[in-house]
């Protein structure tokens, strides 16, 4: 959650209608929904419930929940207006998260 | 540097406040590490723990050399910040490691295509933003 509060905080109204936020996690959609409206946070929570899109991108961490099972690699991805990927940053400790203003960084500089 | 006034007063010993400094600054890098999540500087070194567990370890090692063994305070500090320090290192360095292993995509790739199902039911396509806005995708693991 830190992560997706700090690029919040950091977009202006603006920007949040320039750019979609899709935060991708297995966990139960309403949740954090409503942890997202609480904060007036302008992004959608789509489930990726068994993982079908977590393995498609390649971001599987085998065995790496609490209870053993396969969970998300924690990673973050910019995709241009014409579909192509142009940043990434996959975490190699799942306490750290790229910072906000990096990423929206890049998301400003495919504007021009 | 050390007074006694009696063997029973262990407040005015160098050996107790070198021990109540130890276990003080453990407990403040654990606060602040846990009030300031939300600070990225903060977030993203996680070691900034572990080496205030290891300064808090060795304090409380002089604590004891300073006390001749002899007192409890500095022992009580010995033990939490070792604990602490050896609890954090497995934590950082070995639970909350994540494998590296190629991913799907690159950079100047398209990003594969996927449907999913947002909290309301709707589902959400990635190619229906082509040719409208960017899109960041944060994949996380949505529990602690």
């Amino acid at each position: 959650m830190g992560e997706l509060q700090g690029l919040g905080a950091q977009l202006s109204e603006a920007e949040k209608a320039g750019v979609e936020i899709i935060a991708v996690s297995p966990d139960a959609n309403e949740q954090s929904q409503k942890l997202a409206e609480g904060l007036r946070l302008g992004y959608r929570f789509v489930a990726d419930r068994e993982l079908r899109v977590a393995r498609l991108y390649g971001l599987v961490h085998k065995g790496g929940g609490p209870e053993g099972q396969d969970v998300p690699r924690p990673a973050t991805v910019v995709v241009d207006k014409d579909g192509v990927v142009r940043w990434f940053s996959v975490a190699r400790n799942y306490q750290v998260r790229p910072d906000p203003g990096e990423v929206l960084a890049v998301v400003r500089s495919l504007k021009s | 540097m050390h007074f006694y006034c009696l063997w029973q007063d262990i407040w005015v010993t160098a050996s107790t406040r070198l021990a109540i400094l130890s276990v003080l600054l453990a407990v403040s890098a654990i606060g602040t590490y846990v009030l300031m999540l939300r600070i990225a500087a903060v977030r993203n070194h996680p070691e900034g723990y572990v080496i205030a567990f290891a300064i808090a370890t060795l304090l409380a090692v002089l604590a004891v050399a300073r006390g001749r063994g002899r007192r409890w305070p500095a022992w009580v500090a010995l033990g939490l910040t070792a604990f602490l320090l050896v609890m954090g290192s497995w934590f950082n360095f070995i639970y909350a490691r994540v494998p590296e292993s190629p991913t799907a995509f690159r950079v100047g790739e398209p990003a594969p295509d996927f449907t999913l199902l947002d909290a309301s039911g709707k589902p959400v396509t990635l190619a229906d933003y082509r040719g409208k806005k960017p899109v960041v995708l944060v994949f996380y693991r949505g529990y602690w």
